[in-house]
């Protein structure tokens, strides 16, 4: 029997997984090696995914694949201990942007793709390392067993064992991750409707900052889904050491907090987990997304978008499949798989979306790594609003009741980051 | 429940023909997350839709035992499983880890069933499949249910000898016997037992540590179709001897157990203190006697 691919993908998350049908669909024998029970077992995101990859790469997905609600309420919200300043954006549209799901359903609906498409999925196994030989990727490596591929495409996700292993990247830097923690509350769909004022197949994404993570570089989320709600945190990994509690105690305040424990009254914790994510832009990627025989797709690659309130990694992560499927096919018609072959890669990301984003947001972790944004500012904006709806008989006027909340900022500072926020997100 | 006679029949042995053993492993998709388990609030049964399911952990230790005779003596390895059709993913990695081919019991009419319904088509599929085989071996007890009924039942069902607590054996072909080894734990002894085979074992959980699922074996299970799926229409059971049909176990009740309110009381201070404050309230309480 024969234990020879065309492709071998590492990692059946979304990038895995579209690289996998995409490919499997072009008559390629692909096998793809999952270390989790099933496909997604071992994702984790935030909560929500937008939708125009998949209007192009999976236009039956409307139908088919398993959204919870479409998202048509943004919210950010400034929080403190006992107040808190939110913006909020709502449209009644009926345009399909970005929904939001569990990851888990969602990726085992892409491994269906996949081997509807002809694509051998093996669960429950990791992979080791790749095999190299003469500088060449040839393979993977589990437990004794090798198994080989014409090209590898590396889809392991932001944790890159098999890569570090295989010599092929340095150690992940904590500057160029943020740890993320969630929990997954389940609630009546019509107590979700009620209490975050939606319709049955609307969402909202709420991204918070400030008092959730103790006011260090990072953010809390909720998203609704139809029956529950997904929270949760993200430290910046870099300012970790500056937490003077535990990531899962602050889940836990996050949870508790009056603000929000009113919103989830009555629900029951179905599921926590904890991840790392990419947070740094170009800065997470490993120094090459190619070589002789393999490709590096998704997390692995570095691909999630975060602005702060925007953050993006699923349509990253199917389109890098889509584009190395592609890479992975001009190649073969080359003949060959070598770094120079495999090269167009490089040059179909820099034509696509993924880096021309990933390019016009290059200092956007810079800016966000700025700490006053999630302690002074936010402590600002809640001090001034506190003071100026504060009526006791003495004349509030705006100019004045911001100088005096803006505690140890000087208006250089605002200005300053100002500047830098509007100019670089 | 129909009445059925059961004809006890001695299977037919193939030992000795130099093909080697013929060992069975019927293994279970067992719940991994026993705190996630639901209950039928009309049938008391497991509700097991939507649960996802791992090979009970004993039986890849009896699924190791199984393998060493088959590395030592030669012959094949094969696991069966009564489970819903999704039970073929963890059937795989029996293969994974070395089985030559699996079999899913899987039909509508085996749902339901209790543990004698259960060992029934289980034993009755091992005789209609595998008349030739040579060994049984199944795990201690499974960690969701932990009864250990299934592999007593098998034996007394294809009337064939049966030991527990095993952790090793040596097969003579040539006669068609085999020394097994036991272990009591409570005696802290080895036994010895020689049987004609065939013959029935549950092999002891903490002994034959599993070997790893192999990448190569899984593509196998995969490309060579050897996870294969019988019904009921291949193994014409009795219908009123499978599934919840044949099974006499009832669920008479189930109480929930009422959480006991705390009553949060906490000391702060010297640690004799607080032993001497958790003595005197536990005492009054009556917890303990002082």
């Amino acid at each position: 029997m024969s234990q020879r691919f065309d492709v071998i993908v590492v990692g059946g998350g979304p990038s895995g997984l579209t690289a996998a049908q995409r490919l499997a669909s072009r008559g390629f024998k692909v096998l793809v090696v999952e270390r989790g029970r099933r496909p997604g077992s071992k994702n984790v995101y935030g909560g929500r995914i937008y939708a125009h990859v998949l209007d192009r790469l999976y236009p039956e997905y409307v139908k088919e694949a398993p959204v919870e609600r479409w998202v048509r309420k943004e919210r950010l919200t400034m929080l403190t201990k006992d107040s808190g300043v939110t913006v909020e954006f709502e449209i009644k549209s009926v345009e399909h942007k970005s929904f939001t799901a569990y990851l888990t359903n969602f990726t085992e609906w892409l491994s269906r793709k996949a081997e509807a498409a002809g694509a051998l999925i093996v669960t429950e196994t990791p992979v080791d390392s790749l095999v190299i030989r003469d500088g060449r990727v040839v393979g993977v490596r589990s437990g004794a067993d090798e198994v080989y591929g014409d090209v590898v495409i590396v889809a392991e996700g932001i944790n890159r064992l098999v890569l570090e292993s295989s010599g092929l990247t340095p150690k992940l830097q904590p500057s160029v991750v943020g740890l993320g923690v969630k929990e997954v509350i389940k609630l009546g769909r019509s107590e979700i409707n009620e209490r975050f004022n939606l319709d049955d197949d609307e969402g909202l994404a709420w991204a918070l900052a400030g008092y959730p993570t103790h006011y260090v570089p990072g953010g809390a989320f909720i998203y609704t889904n139809k029956d529950a709600i997904t929270l949760g945190i993200v430290v910046y990994l870099e300012h970790g050491a500056k937490l003077d509690a535990p990531v899962h105690e602050l889940i836990e305040e996050f949870r508790l907090h009056p603000f929000i424990s009113r919103l989830l009254k009555g629900g029951q914790l179905l599921e926590y987990s904890a991840h790392l994510t990419p947070i740094a832009g170009l800065g997470a990627m490993p120094d090459r997304l190619y070589g002789n025989g393999y490709l590096v797709v998704g997390d692995a690659a570095g691909f999630l978008l975060h602005l702060g309130i925007l953050i993006r990694g699923v349509d990253f992560a199917m389109e890098s499949g889509n584009l190395a499927a592609e890479a992975v096919v001009k190649a073969h018609d080359e003949g060959k798989y070598d770094e120079e072959a495999l090269s167009v890669y490089w040059r179909l990301l820099n034509e696509s979306f993924i880096l021309r984003e990933f390019r016009a947001f290059r200092n956007a972790h810079k800016v966000l790594n700025n700490p006053r944004l999630y302690s002074d500012y936010v402590m600002l904006m809640n001090s001034f609003m506190a003071r100026y709806f504060d009526v006791d008989g003495t004349p509030r006027r705006i100019w004045d009741t911001f100088m005096s909340s803006k505690g140890k900022l000087t208006l250089t500072d605002m200005a300053k980051d100002a500047l830098s926020l509007v100019m670089n997100l | 429940m129909g009445a059925t006679v059961i004809s006890q029949v001695t299977p037919t042995q193939s030992v000795g023909k130099g093909e080697g053993l013929t060992i069975i492993v019927p293994v279970k998709a067992a719940v991994p997350n026993i705190t996630a388990v639901r209950l039928d609030p009309v049938t008391h049964n497991l509700v097991r839709e939507g649960v996802p399911l791992m090979l009970n952990p004993y039986d890849r230790n009896a699924l190791e035992f199984a393998l060493r005779l088959k590395d030592r003596y030669g012959g094949r390895v094969i696991t069966l499983s009564m489970a819903p059709p999704s039970g073929k993913d963890f059937l795989e990695s029996t293969i994974g880890m070395g089985a030559d081919e699996a079999y899913l019991i899987t039909d509508r009419v085996f749902a339901g069933a209790d543990t004698l319904a259960t060992s029934y088509t289980v034993a009755m599929t091992i005789r209609k499949l595998f008349p030739e085989f040579n060994l049984v071996v199944m795990g201690e007890e499974t960690t969701d249910s932990t009864t250990a009924h299934m592999p007593a039942q098998v034996a007394s069902w294809l009337g064939l000898p049966y030991l527990y607590y095993v952790v090793d054996g040596e097969v003579n072909l040539k006669e068609g016997t085999v020394r097994l080894t036991r272990y009591l734990e409570d005696e802290g002894v080895f036994e010895e037992y020689e049987f004609q085979m065939p013959v029935i074992v549950s092999v002891y959980k903490d002994s034959n540590p599993p070997r790893e699922i192999s990448l190569s074996r899984k593509i196998q299970a995969r490309l060579g179709n050897l996870v294969k799926s019988v019904t009921n229409n291949e193994l014409k059971l009795d219908q009123y001897c499978v599934g919840l049909r044949g099974s006499p176990t009832i669920v008479a009740k189930i109480e929930d157990a009422k959480p006991i309110p705390r009553k949060k009381q906490v000391f702060k201070g010297d640690p004799k203190e607080a032993a001497k404050w958790l003595i005197d309230n536990l005492t009054k309480e009556g917890v303990i006697k002082s």
